[in-house]
């Protein structure tokens, strides 16, 4: 069990671990959630969680590098973003619902 | 000290609420509203970690564009909540969720067991310091890889619209 | 120009139009797939004729040109290098190759112009003469072999050409069924050679073999010859393998004309002549070489007098007349075989190109019965078919009577020869004319037998003009080749062209004197029989057209015996094939069905049953895929983790 002293004294480590909570409740979204907008917003939620726990090593390390990957990372995700709405529209335009499992023809 | 605490677990409190509560409703809509609340909680974590420009750019452009695109979609749709919103199989189910548990322990023991490495400085420069060498670093040091997602920004803007605007792909019944 | 150029433009030329035409097989354009295919013919045709020239510039003793591309097998002592030679041999064989078969090309245009798949025909067409020049070009056995199989598979596919009737793809596959008896002869025939002198190059092995007459039955080169010669007796069409041959006109007749008369049935002649200087080293081989080209010339030619399909008569007296070609290589002739080789090559593709004129005039009516007075309908075929008929039965000066009287007196005066072989080979003439000038009387003279709705009509000048140039070379082909008695009696006493340009490369038995009376007297003889032969056709069939039948109903089981062909077929079929199939099929049904499928069936269920449970994670869902990432990742962490 941590002391009291741990447990106020926030640092890197209460962070970090806020990332990794954060990032398994995303991964538990993609991996779960039938909904291909929904595992989207799980997919922005993981990205989301590297992001914090990039700021909070730049805080620590005193290294501003971090902050740029946080600006990239961004940039990404937005771009990821903008492309998967655009299957899901591609999708539901097709069948009227947004479903994964219209993704899974994958079998050979 | 105290207050810092208070003030991280009372956010951090809200933000695993958030997170999970956009995880687990069935309605997308709601899901989209609660990331919205966990994206501005994110950015008062980067505030208080003293990123403040990335705190700005992460209210404008996660919690703005990004997410109004995905309500945007969201509306488009015109989805109800759904009666089945997990995957079926519950062997399936428990493994995903035993395997990200998994990796959460380790990401904790890790992060744990590297505190006493990192958790030491204290050197942070001002606040308009960090905004300004940020600008600095990204047109000097990182220019060529931003001039890149300036590229990857242009071919994803005009994939999507092709994508958007195809009639069935590989779905094609006609 | 180089000749290795000219060699491979004139291999490839018909190669590539084989890939043209190939390549657009249902194009149903047969004047643009015929003109494709005949341009390719005829290009080789213009290579043959550069080679043949630069090669007659050349020393009589230097004339041989070799282009080894690479080597295409090196194993251990077999050097196989990817090589061509021309020589006085191939010379001949490549003219005749792409000169008869650039005119047959030409012929098939206005034949097959009806057909259905023109393409798919004239790809074939191109394709055998590939192999074709391949077998006579390749410098060493293996390449020849090649050739040999090369032209075998399209001789099937040719034969079997109308595949949709039973008894057409039947008719091919019989042809390469027994031509494989053959080709294990063959390869038998090239093991016993390569093991005894480690070489299957021709010029290597005619320098290697001893130059001592082998007196046993079982010396490596007479087994070795005899192989072959089973080899050539599949491809030849002779005794005992000669069966498939007159099956085989189930083929589009320029076909028949082009494989199964001009060319291909002539390569085992080739191979003969051209390994004819270690040939005469073993005489028991051309003993045996000799009588059975003497039986199966009268054997065939007696088969064609009962005959009643235009096409059949004209097959079994190619296989009449292959027999002579190998009587004259069993006597050590090889000269003259090489010259009948030719002038039968043009007189048999006239008539059968002939025969084809005729068929596609009457409607696909082959039967002679139903023909009759056709002289008048088709005059330029008439004519031509004339001069081929006057060609094969032996009358001078048309190009058959040379050829054919050279073998005759060389089977009477030569050392390996005897009276008995000429005998044979003298009544096989009188057989001869009798049953050509019983086709000519029942096809064109008479009168005609056919319906009142059949109109018979001249053929397309695509058609006539291959038939005038071949009747052309059945006149004056021959002349290049007159013997030495008669060139001494006429005006300018032209020498033997054929004989002085093949000596170098063939094999010479020892001559006696020549005794210019006796020649005279046999030539006169065989002359006087073929004009006998005739004229009783001619009697019989024209004259008192009842005769036949009356001889036919007189001689009953001999006759009856010959117009089954001897039987011979179905004796192939009680005595081999049938056994062979009773025993195939208990070994299907005891040993494959028992065994070897409970084996394979077992083999096959284990791979798929393990497959099965493998397969289960192969569900398609992206988001199983997602678990195999997150739980790979997990583990390659525990692992880190776990090492510490």
């Amino acid at each position: 069990m941590p002391s009291t002293e741990t447990i106020l004294n926030v640092g890197l480590t209460h962070y970090l671990a806020l990332s990794a909570v954060i990032f398994s409740f995303g991964m538990i979204a993609v991996l779960m959630r039938k909904n291909v907008i929904v595992m989207l917003m799980g997919v922005e939620l993981m990205l989301n969680a590297v992001n914090l726990s990039f700021i909070a090593f730049a805080k620590e390390s005193g290294n501003l590098s971090g902050h740029i990957m946080v600006f990239f990372v961004m940039t990404i995700a937005a771009a990821e973003a903008g492309v998967g709405l655009a299957l899901a529209v591609a999708i539901y335009k097709k069948f009227h619902e947004v479903n994964i499992r219209f993704f899974e023809h994958l079998r050979g | 000290m105290l207050w810092d605490a208070i003030g991280f677990y009372g956010m951090a409190l809200f933000l695993i609420f958030f997170a999970l509560k956009t995880i687990t409703v069935p309605n997308p809509i709601h899901a989209a509203l609660y990331l919205v609340l966990t994206m501005i909680g994110l950015a008062g974590m980067f505030f208080n970690l003293g990123a403040h420009f990335i705190a700005g750019v992460q209210m404008i452009v996660y919690a703005g564009a990004v997410m109004v695109l995905f309500v945007m979609v969201l509306m488009l749709f015109d989805l109800k909540a759904e009666i089945r919103s997990f995957s079926r199989g519950l062997l399936s189910g428990a493994l995903k969720i035993m395997s990200s548990a998994l990796l959460v322990g380790f990401a904790l023991g890790s992060a744990g067991s590297s505190v006493a490495i990192l958790d030491s400085s204290d050197t942070a420069p001002t606040q308009i310091d960090v905004t300004r060498q940020l600008g600095v670093l990204l047109y000097t040091k990182y220019l060529f890889a931003f001039e890149v997602l300036g590229i990857l920004l242009l071919v994803v803007a005009v994939g999507v619209v092709a994508v958007s605007r195809m009639k069935g792909g590989t779905h094609a019944q006609h | 120009m180089n000749h290795a150029i000219l060699i491979l433009t004139l291999l490839i030329a018909p190669l590539l139009g084989f890939a043209f035409n190939g390549l657009r097989f249902r194009s149903h354009n047969a004047y643009l797939a015929g003109s494709v295919a005949t341009a390719a013919s005829f290009i080789s045709f213009l290579c043959s004729l550069a080679l043949f020239f630069q090669l007659k510039d050349l020393p009589p003793e230097a004339r041989h040109l070799t282009s080894r591309f690479f080597d295409w097998i090196v194993v251990g002592d077999l050097r196989v290098p990817f090589g061509f030679t021309v020589d006085q041999i191939s010379a001949i064989m490549i003219l005749i190759i792409t000169g008869v078969g650039s005119l047959i090309h030409l012929f098939s245009i206005g034949y097959m112009s009806h057909d259905e798949r023109p393409s798919k025909y004239f790809a074939y067409l191109n394709l055998f003469l590939f192999n074709m020049l391949v077998l006579v070009l390749g410098d060493n056995l293996l390449i020849t072999f090649v050739g040999w199989e090369g032209v075998g598979l399209c001789s099937y596919l040719l034969i079997g050409f109308w595949f949709s009737d039973p008894a057409k793809a039947a008719a091919g596959m019989k042809a390469f069924v027994t031509n494989r008896i053959g080709d294990a002869g063959f390869l038998i025939g090239m093991f016993i050679l390569f093991f005894t002198y480690g070489t299957l190059t021709y010029s290597d092995l005619l320098q290697l073999i001893p130059q001592v007459v082998e007196s046993t039955w079982t010396g490596p080169l007479t087994l070795a010859f005899l192989f072959l010669f089973i080899g050539a007796t599949g491809k030849s069409a002779q005794i005992p393998l000669y069966v498939w041959l007159p099956d085989a006109m189930a083929g589009p007749t320029p076909v028949s004309a082009l494989i199964h008369a001009a060319t291909m049935v002539t390569a085992g002649v080739y191979l003969f002549v051209r390994l004819s200087p270690a040939l005469i080293f073993a005489p028991h081989a051309m003993e045996v070489i000799a009588w059975t080209g003497a039986a199966t010339a009268l054997v065939a030619a007696t088969i064609g007098i009962t005959q009643w399909d235009i096409k059949k008569i004209l097959a079994y007296s190619t296989v009449s007349q292959l027999g002579y070609m190998f009587l004259a290589v069993g006597v050590g002739a090889f000269g003259a075989a090489q010259f009948h080789l030719m002038t039968h090559a043009f007189f048999k593709a006239l008539m059968f190109l002939g025969s084809g004129s005729v068929i596609h005039a009457m409607h696909e009516e082959q039967d002679v019965r139903k023909m009759g007075g056709l002289r008048k309908y088709l005059p330029i075929t008439h004519f031509t078919f004339v001069l081929g008929w006057l060609a094969i039965i032996g009358i001078p000066p048309f190009a058959g009577f040379f050829s054919k009287d050279e073998i005759l007196w060389q089977a009477f005066s030569s050392p390996h020869g005897s009276k008995a072989l000429w005998f044979v080979g003298a009544l096989t003439a009188a057989c001869t004319a009798f049953y050509m000038t019983r086709l000519m009387a029942l096809t064109f003279w008479g009168k005609s037998r056919f319906g009142k709705d059949v109109h018979p009509h001249e053929s397309p000048p695509s058609m006539t003009i291959p038939l005038m140039v071949l009747g052309l070379l059945s006149v004056i082909g021959g002349w290049v080749g007159i013997p030495h008695v008669l060139g001494a009696v006429l005006p300018g006493h032209p020498s033997n062209l054929f004989e002085g340009w093949l000596k170098p490369v063939i094999g010479h038995v020892a001559h006696h004197e020549p005794n210019v009376i006796m020649e005279w007297a046999l030539m006169g003889v065989s002359v006087s029989l073929a004009g006998l032969g005739a004229w009783f056709a001619y009697h019989n069939y024209l004259v008192q057209p009842n005769l036949p039948k009356a001889v036919a109903a007189k001689l009953g089981p001999v006759y009856r015996a010959v117009a089954n062909k001897y039987y011979v077929d179905e004796f192939y079929d009680r005595f081999l094939i049938n056994p062979l199939i009773a025993t195939s099929k208990a070994i299907w049904l005891y040993i494959d069905v028992n065994v070897i499928d409970k084996v394979t069936y077992f083999a096959g269920d284990l791979v798929s049953g393990l497959a099965s449970f493998a397969k289960t994670v192969q569900n398609g869902k992206t988001q199983s895929y997602a678990l195999y990432m997150a739980l790979g990742v997990a583990i390659i962490m525990t692992f880190v983790m776990w090492r510490g």
